[in-house]
């Protein structure tokens, strides 16, 4: 062994403790001056051993006695070995870079932290927080420690590479040579160690078993080590492969994928286990809830299309008082049936041509729901004009029960013909000559030609045979015919009129006495007119004033008036004005004073305020109330076998008193029978129709009225506006459903006699509820599922 | 509404809502999904006239003609009553991304027509107000030389919290001298799903959540407990060991209570905890409120009550005619029936009243806690007005009660619970770590871990909030299988451990830098910082700007 140039530095001189810097510099000038082993006589200087950067091949032993401070050896340099021959202090080894550094006794905290490369020695136990922060650098050999007894607490934290060797040997703790919590955030390198440990990072380090190739380095190095720190002796005590465990970092993608169990298996292995099959709830139920997606079908739509067709009655029929399925007739003419369409209205009434097309007007069109679209209603005048031709019905044969109808006007006839469609014998009486009531005797003949009014009057007679005209019923009279017949049918109408208690009422004609007589022609009217109460029958008697020569032609009323339809629009076309409002003071020869003091000049006054019924010969037991005779919701009176209808119950249209007829004589037909008949098997059925009177009206939004053209305004043929019905509540197979359906799942069954069912296939339908929003009609609803429980 | 239709006070546009569908012409396949997925039938199929209008040159000989044409499309209505809550399932399940719901920015008239037949609005959510002073709060102590300063990836934390009445160590040598009673304490991790009832929550939800719970406490070792909320408890998860991840709730309804009394002597582990409700953060003063459409059968059973009954709960307790009775009976009898082995806390909403209450529970020696349940808190069902503007904000509280805690040298012996609004905003690890420092030893959830867990789509713009109507888009809040059906309990369970593994990343995050590793830092409000001088002030913490 050749002699080595050695110099020798003491930390302490005469003047006291070297500062660390001037120890540093000193060593530094030695290293420069050529030494290869420099002796320090420690006296806690920091960093000894360090940074000795040669730039030669010389190797630089230091050989440290005395008390080292913190960091020896930090960032040491390849070719640099450091001797500590006793104890060290913190951080030995502290980012070293190359240096080989032996410890011959105990080191204190931190050992090796950061180091890159090198080898520590250390020949007892290490302190806290040990080899932690270590790396690898693959340019260079992987850095060690050697320790020859136990590693303190948080022993290689965050080590990221390298080697550590814990030999066990006499440690701290017996029980745990890697201390409280090793290898947390440990990402690299490998920690042999022999003897137990009481845990480690479980998340970051794991087990290996020694392989060979490790065994090999471990013992070969075992025997450097222990010649280093002069302990040979010890190899065979150490060199025990089985006492020898390995503790290697996870990898990255270890880490992520865990070794825990999947929830599925939890759910199976542990939670269904504890709970019992079906999990949380399986004992309170047995409902699947499983998964299912969004979009379902079948049971598991929230919401199911029903095909509502015929379940509403549609709003032209539910709008007409006489309760006529105007839809239905429409229907019969788009299938070309168009006799049926036209006759089928005698079911209903007996002037289907008076009144639907001229008379009437036609609730039914104003409570059509294309008006709701802006749209035009469909013209049922153009199909109630037809009817004037229609044959009478073929009549059943009698029942033998007879009734008596007091009044035939258009309340009369058609509680009258209605119970004899029913087959029971109906006797009319009325006090005028001529049958029809008002149509005949009061209505201007502009309104109705009195060719239509014939024939249909002409069609009653042939149906009613047994007609009683000028007959005044007495109170004894009215006894008797309520003995001779089964029952009673009131319908003698409002013939009284009402008047205004002023000077000089005597001079104001009734309305009623007005239009009767300018019928038959003997009324005379002068030039000027002027009519007190300004409603319909106000409009009619100016109509009529015109056609007799009268040019000056007044309305007046106290409130604006109420007149409407064709009545209002014949008089405002004769150029009759309206005044309003007045109140009238007095009537004179020269006209009507008004309150105010204005004179309305007039030849004639008429007044048309309305008129009350003629009740006298009616029995006192019979309830009247405020001049009407009471009814109750089948128009039957206080006496179950007198019936009252029209004016006499309370004043309406021409059609209000058609369908009280036909009300009254459905009940007394019912009570004949004894229970209310089924109208669709009686002589309705005749026609290809399908009747309700007892179903709702539809919603009018259910329909859908974009398919049809905004533009028409006119219709001039039976086609032309049966084309234009939307056929509410009643399919008409447009297809529109089938195709707009996104899964094609509404199926159109064929029924027998022509008709035919539609059904949305529960496997298909989602739900979406986009048949129902499609269909003109207003077929399709979309309801609720039924709850799933 | 048809052009000539007559106007009502309550005829609403488009425009008039607060949610607006916006559906493209050009890429719809009118599929049917949308309107068969939404929830309040908010669009429906339209059918749409146009007019196309062909006018040529005029050196042309033709005539001008307009021609009329039918085209098929998404129609939102605009009835107030199947207004579009914004919920966007219909974008979610459309193909092509040709509808969806926009917020509008202009200011809605429907809010003037929610109270059809003088009824007021009633919904599920929240306060509807991003605001948050929790998500003002900073953590301003980083102690990188101060403290050690902990490496939250790496290092290894346990994130626990006491629930229980902790006696001082005089008192505790004490009691252990005597072989006297020690009130008992858990050990429970510090965010606590708070109560959310089976009933309010669909059985799927329900057992997600319980699930999540089970795997977080058997697979994880995070201690994480969850409230039953008043619905009681299914007779299964009663007589399992997973009972002890679960705090029984018990509320002014006492729904459910006859079957966990019946389950007593079957129990195999004690409940975590009792919680005794006295008041929702969401609705204060008023009592919980399942409609009789959401108690089916299942329902029924649980709670012990015929099915197809309305379940209201009375805003109090019935019984009790002062607050000294009120908490000290209560809180009695919870205790004797687990054999004083179980924690008992009443649980409030917060309000300007909390102090009397916690002084009281300081003089009872039984009481475990207080949790206090601030105004932001959610609900499944309250009326508008109660969730928007009543109770009190959960911060100030929790700090007032924590410093009297402090004044009366109790801080660490009564635990606070908070809650109410914790994360309404995405940020739930620094809400709850704010609301910790301010004093709370722990910190219930529920609107996130439903909006977390399950995909619940409410916000605090007002976005869905229909779960008091049973239709819940995702199945969270429905009773109705179609509709519960579509939230699978693994995958809930799932995001629950996912939820909790993040959040407990984060909150070491927080902590770490404090040098906390294995304490909470409760009350530790040197950490926090505010810029807004008046509610530093008021919070007693740093103002910082």
């Amino acid at each position: 062994m050749s002699t080595l140039t050695t110099i020798s530095l003491k930390g302490k001189d005469s003047s006291g403790r070297l500062a660390s810097r001037i120890l540093e510099e000193r060593i530094q000038e030695a290293v420069r001056s050529g030494a290869e082993k420099i002796k320090i006589e420690a006296f806690g200087q920091h960093g000894l051993g360090g940074r000795i950067f040669l730039t030669d091949s010389r190797q630089v032993k230091i050989e440290i006695t005395g008390s080292p401070g913190q960091r020896v050896g930090a960032m040491g340099s390849p070719g640099t070995s450091i001797e500590v021959c006793g104890p060290a202090s913190d951080d030995i080894g502290w980012l070293n870079a190359g240096a080989e550094i032996v410890v011959h006794g105990y080191a204190t905290n931190g050992v090796c932290n950061a180091m890159a490369q090198g080898r520590v020695f250390i020949g007892g136990n290490i302190g806290s927080r040990g080899m932690t922060m270590t790396k690898h650098n693959p340019r260079f050999s992987s850095p060690e420690l050697w320790v020859l007894g136990s590693a303190g607490d948080y022993f290689a934290e965050f080590m990221a590479g390298g080697v550590a060797v814990i030999c066990g040997f006499e440690p701290q703790d017996p029980d745990n040579v890697l201390g409280y919590r090793p290898c947390v955030g440990m990402v690299g390198g490998r920690i042999f160690f022999r003897g137990p440990v009481r845990e480690y990072s479980q998340a970051d380090a794991r087990l290996v078993p020694l392989n060979d190739e490790d065994w090999q380095w471990l013992s070969e190095n075992l025997t450097l080590f222990l010649s280093r720190i002069n302990k040979d002796h010890l190899l065979e005590k150490l060199l025990v492969r089985q006492e020898w465990q390995c503790l290697t970092a996870r990898t990255p993608m270890e880490k992520i994928g865990g070794k825990t169990r999947s929830m599925t298996e939890f759910r199976t292995q542990v939670w269904d286990k504890e709970l019992g099959r079906g999990g949380l709830i399986g004992d309170l139920t047995d409902l699947d809830r499983s998964s299912i997606p969004l979009i379902t079908t079948a049971d598991l739509r929230r919401y199911v299309p029903v095909w509502e067709h015929r379940k509403y009655t549609a709003p032209c029929q539910a709008s007409c008082p006489t309760g006529i399925p105007v839809q239905e007739r429409w229907r019969l003419i788009r299938e070309g049936k168009v006799d049926e369409a036209v006759d089928s209205a005698l079911a209903f009434t007996p002037f289907p041509a008076s009144i639907c097309g001229y008379l009437c007007p036609n609730l039914c069109m104003q409570g059509c729901t294309k008006t709701l679209g802006n749209l035009k209603p469909v013209d049922i005048t153009i199909l109630g004009k037809q009817g004037a031709g229609s044959k009478e019905p073929d009549l059943p044969p009698l029942s033998g029960k007879k009734v008596a109808v007091i009044g035939g006007g258009p309340a009369g006839i058609s509680a009258a013909w209605q119970l004899r469609l029913a087959g029971h014998e109906s006797v009319v009486y009325d006090l005028e000559k001529v049958l029809g009531g008002k149509m005949s005797t009061a209505i201007p003949e502009q309104r109705i030609p009195a060719s239509v009014l014939d024939l249909e009057l002409e069609r009653v007679r042939r149906v009613i045979p047994h007609v009683h005209m000028g007959q005044k019923l007495s109170g004894k009279e009215f006894e008797q015919l309520k003995n001779d017949y089964d029952y009673v049918v009131l319908a003698a109408g409002a013939q009284k009129p009402r008047t205004i208690p002023v000077p000089g009422s005597e001079r104001i004609i009734p309305a009623l006495t007005f239009l009767k007589q300018s019928r038959q022609g003997k009324q005379d009217v002068g030039r000027r007119v002027v009519i007190i109460g300004a409603g319909n029958v106000g409009c009619d008697v100016a109509t009529e004033a015109h056609r007799l020569g009268a040019e000056q032609i007044t309305l007046i009323d106290i409130q604006e008036p109420a007149s409407f339809g064709k009545e209002r629009q014949e008089a405002e076309r004769i150029g009759a004005s309206f005044k309003y409002p007045c109140f009238t003071r007095e009537v004179t020869d020269e006209g009507v004073v008004l309150t105010t003091g204005e004179l309305i000049p007039a030849d004639t006054v008429v007044i048309s305020i309305g008129d009350a019924p003629e009740l006298d010969f009616l029995p006192e037991s019979l309830v009247i109330d405020r001049g009407f005779v009471q009814v109750n919701e089948i128009n039957q009176t206080s006496d179950p076998k007198v019936f009252a209808i029209g004016d006499i119950v309370r004043p309406g249209l021409l059609t209000d008193a058609i369908g009280a007829g036909r009300k009254a004589a459905l009940a007394i037909d019912g009570l004949i029978r004894g229970k209310i008949p089924d109208r669709q098997t009686s002589w309705l059925k005749k026609y290809d129709m399908e009747y309700s009177e007892t179903s709702e009206r539809i919603d009018y939004s259910r329909m859908t009225l974009e398919y049809y053209d905004p533009r028409a305004t006119d219709y001039n043929d039976l086609g032309g506006c049966a084309s234009q019905c939307s056929s509410c509540g009643v399919c008409m197979d447009c297809g529109i459903c089938d195709v707009i359906c996104p899964t094609g799942a509404i199926e159109r069954k064929d029924l027998k006699s022509g008709k035919l069912e539609r059904t949305a296939n529960p496997e298909k339908c989602i739900g979406c509820g986009f048949c129902g929003k499609c269909c003109p009609c207003g077929i399709w609803d979309l309801v609720e599922n039924q709850p799933l429980e | 509404m048809p052009s000539n239709a007559a106007v009502t006070p309550s005829t609403l546009s488009r425009l008039d809502l607060p949610w607006q569908i916006n559906w493209d012409i050009h890429t719809c396949t009118l599929c049917g999904r949308c309107t068969a997925v939404c929830p309040v039938n908010a669009i429906e199929l339209g059918v749409f006239r146009k007019r196309n209008m062909t006018t040529p040159f005029f050196a042309e000989k033709t005539r001008p003609r307009s021609d009329f044409s039918i085209y098929y499309g998404i129609r939102q209505r605009t009835d107030p009553g199947y207004a579009c809550v914004g919920c966007s399932m219909c974008n979610l399940v459309c193909p092509n991304n040709s509808i969806e719901a926009r917020r509008s920015d202009t200011f809605d008239m429907l809010r003037f027509h929610r109270d059809r037949a003088g009824q007021p609005r009633t919904r599920g959510g929240r306060r509807n107000s991003p605001d948050s002073v929790l998500d003002q709060i900073k953590f301003i102590r980083i102690s990188m030389l101060t403290d050690p300063a902990l490496d939250a990836g790496r290092h290894e934390f346990e994130m626990r919290t006491l629930i229980g009445r902790i006696l001082s160590p005089a008192k505790a040598i004490n009691a252990r001298r005597e072989k006297g009673w020690i009130p008992p304490v858990r050990e429970v991790y510090p965010l606590l799903i708070g109560g959310m009832s089976f009933g309010a929550l669909s059985p799927n939800m329900w057992e997600g959540l319980q699930m999540g719970v089970a795997y977080l406490n058997e697979e994880l070792n995070m201690p994480v407990r969850m409230c039953t909320g008043e619905g009681g408890c299914p007779p299964r998860l009663l007589r399992s060991r997973f009972l002890k991840y679960v705090i029984l709730q018990i509320a002014s309804g006492y729904f459910g209570w006859d079957e966990i009394i019946h389950a007593i002597p079957e129990m195999k582990e004690d409940p975590c905890a009792v919680e005794i409700k006295y008041g929702q953060g969401a609705k204060p003063g008023d009592g919980g409120l399942l409609q009789w459409h959401k108690v089916n059968r299942l329902i029924a059973a649980i709670r012990g009550v015929p099915p197809g009954v309305s379940l209201p709960s009375p805003p109090t307790h019935q019984t009790k005619y002062s607050i000294e009775e009120a908490v000290a009976k209560m809180i009695q009898s919870m205790s004797m029936a687990w054999g004083f082995r179980v924690p008992v806390y009443p649980k409030i909403s917060a309000s300007s009243t909390s102090l009397s209450v916690l002084n009281n529970l300081t003089r009872n020696p039984y009481a475990s806690g207080l949790a206090i349940d601030g105004e932001d808190g959610g609900t499944g069902a309250a009326y508008n007005v109660s969730m928007n503007h009543m109770g009190h904000p959960v911060a100030s509280n929790i700090r007032d009660c924590y410093l009297n805690l402090v004044k009366l040298g109790m801080q660490n012996e009564l635990p606070l619970i908070a809650g109410g609004g914790t994360g309404k905003n995405g940020n739930l690890a620094a809400n709850a770590a704010a609301l910790i420092m301010l004093g709370a030893s722990a910190v219930q959830i529920g609107k996130y871990i439903m909006q977390a867990s399950a995909g619940c789509l409410g916000t605090e713009g007002d976005r869905c909030n229909i779960c008091n109507i049973g239709r819940c888009p995702k199945g969270i809040t429905s009773q109705d299988p179609r509709l519960y059906r579509r939230l699978d309990p693994e995958k809930v369970a799932e995001r629950v451990v996912d939820v909790y593994v993040a959040f407990d990343t984060e909150l070491k995050k927080i902590v770490a830098p404090l040098g906390r590793s294995t304490s909470l830092p409760i009350g530790m409000s040197d950490a926090l910082g505010i810029a807004h001088k008046s509610a530093a002030e008021r919070l007693h913490i740093k103002y910082v700007v």
